[in-house]
């Protein structure tokens, strides 16, 4: 028992020595360092925009180790989530304009949260049943690369039907909670990037959950290992493929709606989140999903130390730098990749 | 009759592999499927197993036709198969890979009883049950691949080339394997490239070649057949 105990600490310890663990103990360092040089609330905005930046990197690298699909639409999921949370909580509000006592005062962000899941889930679904299924049918030749001028296309085709349907202007909400900001310790933080980031957490945790003791999460898993071997154990494709492009979708969904106090719904709204995500991505190892929840809060400490430090129209030519260098260096990214990239089929 | 194939065809696109394949196994029966390299024995195994659709043809278990089936369906009517390559899940650990092989079975004793039965058969994976597939020795990734397969409690196990890669003491090993399945009762189709091992071991074969089956009989005739002994055997 004893040993096992031993053993098991060394190996957590020799994971530590690996490239990816350090690269997680050197950003908590440098979290640390800024938070005692400029404030708390350096390290607020990196777990809210870290969080929100991990649902939608984890939908992003799970439709790129499940599906096999470098989605470039992922951003319009995310617009979705942010023009959903928009009409339900607009609604919402007016109904609690005119009934201040209403229970939905409390419930009402949540409302939407849940509301932009499951419209996002079933854009999801449509997706996958109307374009990917088909394509798959049809021809897995040169997959890839069809799969990504699919993804080009549906985002010219989502972000133009936006902007005729619901006009381009900006789309926002004062905020999901109204009241005094929350003081912990000196550091003030609004209420809604406290409901953010428990939004955020709540579903991050819920779905490595899934992912990882439920039967549906470990056959998600298992496709994303080896579809053959999925398949002579049982596990039915089309299901599977279906579920995690809803799931995917809806995790971009939720965070598109849990940032809407601070990103406006427009019909471009997704091309920066998409951009992060991918550099998430390509930072933990394409469609490696629990280094992209990692990965996520690297990419949000670079990013807001690089608005603190050096301006805030560098957060992007930083990020953009490091991808490079990674891509030159270590292709396969920093936490290697748990399953096989999109290159290798 | 378990597993009847029946004037089956098939291959990869416009490239034709079977021509014609006939063949049954029975209940119980411990059959291989033997022939030189190319001849279309893991597409034999491939195509019975759902993974290839056949061109033309009937396959029928137990009186039912499973011919064009998704692999995962006839996996669900009992028939498991071992591919050569294994196609292990490597980033679980042995423990999940054969949680993932009874992914049709719901009920959780069931799954228990397979589990113990499993690691009765191979200890070797109760000791490993923590360490990631992909980390494994080829022996004991073949073993973990026999076990995922058993897993699902099939009536027919499709095995492909166990020996291959192997070294000749765990080639035995698995072929221990394999006989103390048998003996429990369990029906297993082998295709393999070491016909001398295989023809003894086994009860009834079929030869393919150029994918058609040349001849078939039972193991102990065809291992002194003369056309057998003159191309496998190098005699």
């Amino acid at each position: 028992m004893f040993q096992m105990i031993q053993k098991s600490f060394w190996e957590q310890v020799r994971k530590f020595n690996s490239l990816a663990g350090i690269s997680i103990i050197i950003t908590i360092v440098v979290a640390l360092a800024a938070t005692i040089d400029r404030g708390g609330y350096l390290l607020v905005n990196t777990i809210v925009t870290g969080g929100m930046l991990a649902l939608v990197s984890m939908g992003l690298a799970l439709t790129l180790g499940v599906l096999n699909i470098p989605m470039f639409a992922h951003g319009e999921f995310f617009m979705i989530g942010t023009l959903v949370g928009y009409y339900v909580f607009n609604a919402i509000s007016a109904y609690v304009g005119s009934h201040p006592e209403s229970s939905l005062v409390f419930w009402g962000p949540m409302l939407t949260i849940v509301a932009a899941m499951i419209i996002g889930a079933v854009a999801g679904v449509i997706t996958e049943l109307l374009i990917f299924r088909q394509l798959r049918k049809r021809s897995r030749e040169n997959w890839v690369m069809n799969a990504f001028l699919l993804t080009v296309g549906l985002s010219v085709v989502l972000v133009n039907g936006h902007q005729l349907f619901f006009g381009a202007d900006f789309k926002g909400i004062v905020g999901y909670y109204s009241g005094p900001s929350l003081a912990i310790m000196d550091v003030y933080i609004s209420r809604d990037r406290v409901f953010a980031l428990i939004v955020a957490a709540v579903v991050v945790a819920l779905f490595w959950f899934f992912m990882t003791y439920t039967r549906t999460g470990r056959a998600i898993r298992a496709v994303s290992q080896d579809e053959t071997g999925a398949l002579i154990v049982g596990i039915g494709l089309n299901g599977i493929l279906m579920l995690t492009m809803s799931l995917s979708c809806a995790l971009a969904a939720i965070a598109g709606a849990g940032l809407l106090f601070m990103y406006p719904s427009y019909p471009s709204i997704g091309l920066e989140p998409l951009y992060m995500a991918w550099f998430v991505v390509i930072l933990a190892g394409l469609g490696n999903v629990l280094g992209a929840v990692m990965c996520s809060f690297m990419v949000a400490l670079l990013k807001v130390l690089t608005i603190e430090y050096i301006g805030s129209g560098w957060d992007f030519v930083v990020p953009s730098i490091l991808i490079i260098l990674i891509l030159i260096f270590k292709p396969s990214g920093i936490f290697g990749s748990e399953v096989r990239g999109v290159l290798d089929k | 009759m378990l597993l009847e194939v029946k004037k089956l065809n098939a291959g990869y696109g416009y490239l034709q592999i079977l021509r014609d394949v006939s063949l049954n196994v029975d209940t119980g029966e411990y059959v291989c499927l033997v022939g030189p390299n190319g001849a279309g024995k893991s597409t034999t195994l491939k195509t019975i197993a759902g993974l290839l659709s056949p061109t033309s043809g009937e396959i029928l278990f137990d009186g039912e036709p499973i011919g064009g089936l998704p692999g995962n369906k006839v996996t669900r009517k009992g028939i498991s198969l071992v591919s050569e390559d294994m196609n292990l899940f490597v980033n679980m650990s042995v423990e999940e890979n054969l949680a993932m092989g009874a992914y049709i079975i719901r009920d959780k004793k069931a799954k228990k009883k397979q589990l113990e039965f499993v690691y009765d058969l191979f200890p070797r994976l109760a000791e490993r049950s923590g360490q990631l597939a992909g980390t494994m020795s080829g022996g004991e990734r073949k073993m973990l691949a026999i076990g995922r397969g058993l897993m699902a409690n099939p009536q027919l196990l499709l095995v492909d080339e166990p020996s291959f890669g192997l070294a000749p003491q765990l080639t035995e090993n698995v072929f221990q394997s394999l006989d103390v399945l048998v003996k429990k009762g369990l029906t297993i189709m082998l295709v393999e490239q070491n016909v001398t091992k295989t023809l003894e071991v086994t009860d009834r074969g079929y030869v393919l070649e150029n994918g058609s089956i040349e001849l078939s009989g039972k193991s102990s005739d065809l291992a002194d057949n003369p056309h057998v002994r003159k191309v496998f055997l190098g005699v």
